[in-house]
């Protein structure tokens, strides 16, 4: 999503941009990452237009903020949706990407895009949660032309960096509210509220959710630590890339030989209380590469 | 030693028990419903899969077969469905359900399954499947992969076939993760 029509007159001329993001906390729905762009002389301007940080703001005066800087000629503005399978999916590859990683390559993806489109991008602000002197480091080398103010609260001090927090929050309430569940389960809702861990609603939500092999809808972010304390009663998923859990794990009656196996990523049902599964030790190359293995008792 | 014919009968399983692979009429043709999970999950019954478990076309290609994808527990599977070789079927078995083992499914549900030597080793064929489809974790499929490399048996198992007319072969693929989608 991007302001559309052709590439305004002021985009050659020197531009400032900013970047927020919405949804970081949040243990459902995407992260959505916001920018807000205008010609450098607009800047006085733009502080005249009442953008704050969006958190600051009632969901109803985000909204019409938003739509008076859509229709607004002289700023220009895209989004980058993450969605939340892709964030469960990268944080929980067997070469895991965290989050602040995810972040900062989806800000690189916003600059890259607004560069592409033919705006002069002189000056770019950004609002970040982690180090901000090493973030501010890596984008300078990745765009060299591009000055970069990288900050802490940054949505609260720069406008431009505000207009891009009501972007990405409006974008990302709008995800959230016409959300369209991948699954077909019956009495599934969308009372999610805030999306926060410590929200009611949204432990309620989530509990109600809840399910016992699938854990929960791909709305839900696996990978944050709120999911495991509801998945204390749920079935027990064993995958090869959480091997290392295993490694301190309790109830390994067969010591090294099944976590050999577990590691692999199959464990097999007991068939009695000694056999639990082979290693493949001694057995034909041939069956031991096709993980083959001959039964004597079915 | 009675009805060794693949594919009918009862078969015999060293002496343990037997297995009957002619479907019965309620077996199901779960083509395009069996999935190998890269993965263990410690649950044993039936599940919403279909509800849950959405796979979706990748887009591209390997080896000529159609990559999906799809999400387990917040995990990116890709995968692979693979036609079973000409002359082989895919069998689900479940255990002969005698009053004993009724009893203990009520009683045990989500349990491990019994183990053989707590019960009859009598085996049904409850569905066949003429396909399965193969899952990987951050990976894509591959025909180095394992799961891909079972087939291969198949030929090597002919061989001996040849000389030994009566018998047979069963493989039964034990990282044994299938989503199988309940009847009910």
């Amino acid at each position: 999503m991007t302001s559309d029509g052709g590439l305004p007159k002021w985009a050659s001329g020197p531009c400032i941009m900013g970047i927020d993001e919405a949804g970081r906390g949040p243990v459902l729905g995407p992260m959505v990452y916001g920018c807000l762009y205008c010609a450098l002389s607009f800047r006085e301007t733009l502080s005249t237009l009442n953008f704050a940080d969006s958190k600051t703001l009632k969901e109803e005066k985000r909204e019409e903020l938003f739509e008076s800087l859509k229709a607004n000629g002289s700023i220009g503005w895209a989004v980058d949706v993450i969605d939340p399978r892709e964030l469960s999916a990268k944080m929980l590859k067997k070469c895991k990407i965290n989050l602040n990683e995810i972040s900062h390559d989806s800000a690189i993806g916003l600059v890259t895009r607004v560069l592409n489109m033919g705006v002069l991008l002189t000056e770019v602000f950004v609002d970040t949660v982690g180090d901000a002197d090493k973030y501010s480091a890596k984008l300078s080398e990745r765009f060299p032309s591009i000055k970069f103010v990288v900050a802490k609260k940054a949505d609260s001090l720069y406008p431009v960096v505000s207009g891009a927090s009501i972007v990405a929050k409006v974008t990302r309430d709008r995800a959230l509210r016409n959300w369209n569940f991948d699954e077909s389960a019956e009495n599934m809702h969308r009372n999610f509220g805030s999306g926060y861990p410590g929200d009611p609603e949204t432990k309620a939500w989530l509990e109600h959710h809840k399910h016992s092999v699938f854990g929960f809808p791909t709305l839900v972010r696996f990978s944050w630590g709120t999911c495991t304390t509801y998945f204390k009663d749920t079935v027990e998923v064993l995958w090869e890339s959480d091997s290392a859990l295993d490694e301190n794990g309790s109830a390994n009656k067969n010591g090294k030989r099944q976590l050999k196996l577990s590691s692999l990523g199959f464990t097999g049902y007991k068939r009695n209380s000694e056999e639990i599964e082979s290693s493949g030790k001694g057995r034909c190359k041939f069956f031991q590469a096709r993980k083959l293995e001959q039964l004597t008792q079915f | 030693m009675e009805g060794t014919e693949f594919g009918g009968g009862a078969a015999k399983m060293g002496s343990n028990g037997t297995i009957n692979l002619s479907p019965t009429l309620k077996a199901a043709d779960l083509s395009g419903h069996v999935h190998h999970l890269p993965c263990c999950v410690k649950f044993t019954g039936p599940s919403d899969v279909s509800h849950y478990f959405k796979p979706r076309p990748s887009g591209f290609e390997i080896d000529g077969l159609a990559v999906e994808e799809s999400f387990f527990r917040g995990r990116k599977l890709q995968g692979v469905t693979v036609p079973l070789p000409d002359g082989y079927s895919g069998f689900i078995l479940g255990k002969k359900s005698t009053i004993k083992d009724k009893a203990k499914k009520t009683a045990g549900r989500g349990k491990a399954r019994p183990t053989s030597s707590d019960s009859e080793n009598s085996w049904e064929t409850l569905a066949k499947c003429g396909n399965m489809t193969f899952w990987n974790h951050d990976s894509l499929p591959s025909q180095d992969d394992a799961c891909m490399r079972l087939f291969h048996f198949f030929a090597v198992a002919k061989a001996p076939q040849a000389a030994v007319v009566d018998h047979q072969c069963i493989l039964e693929i034990r990282p044994m993760v299938y989503l199988v989608e309940a009847s009910e």
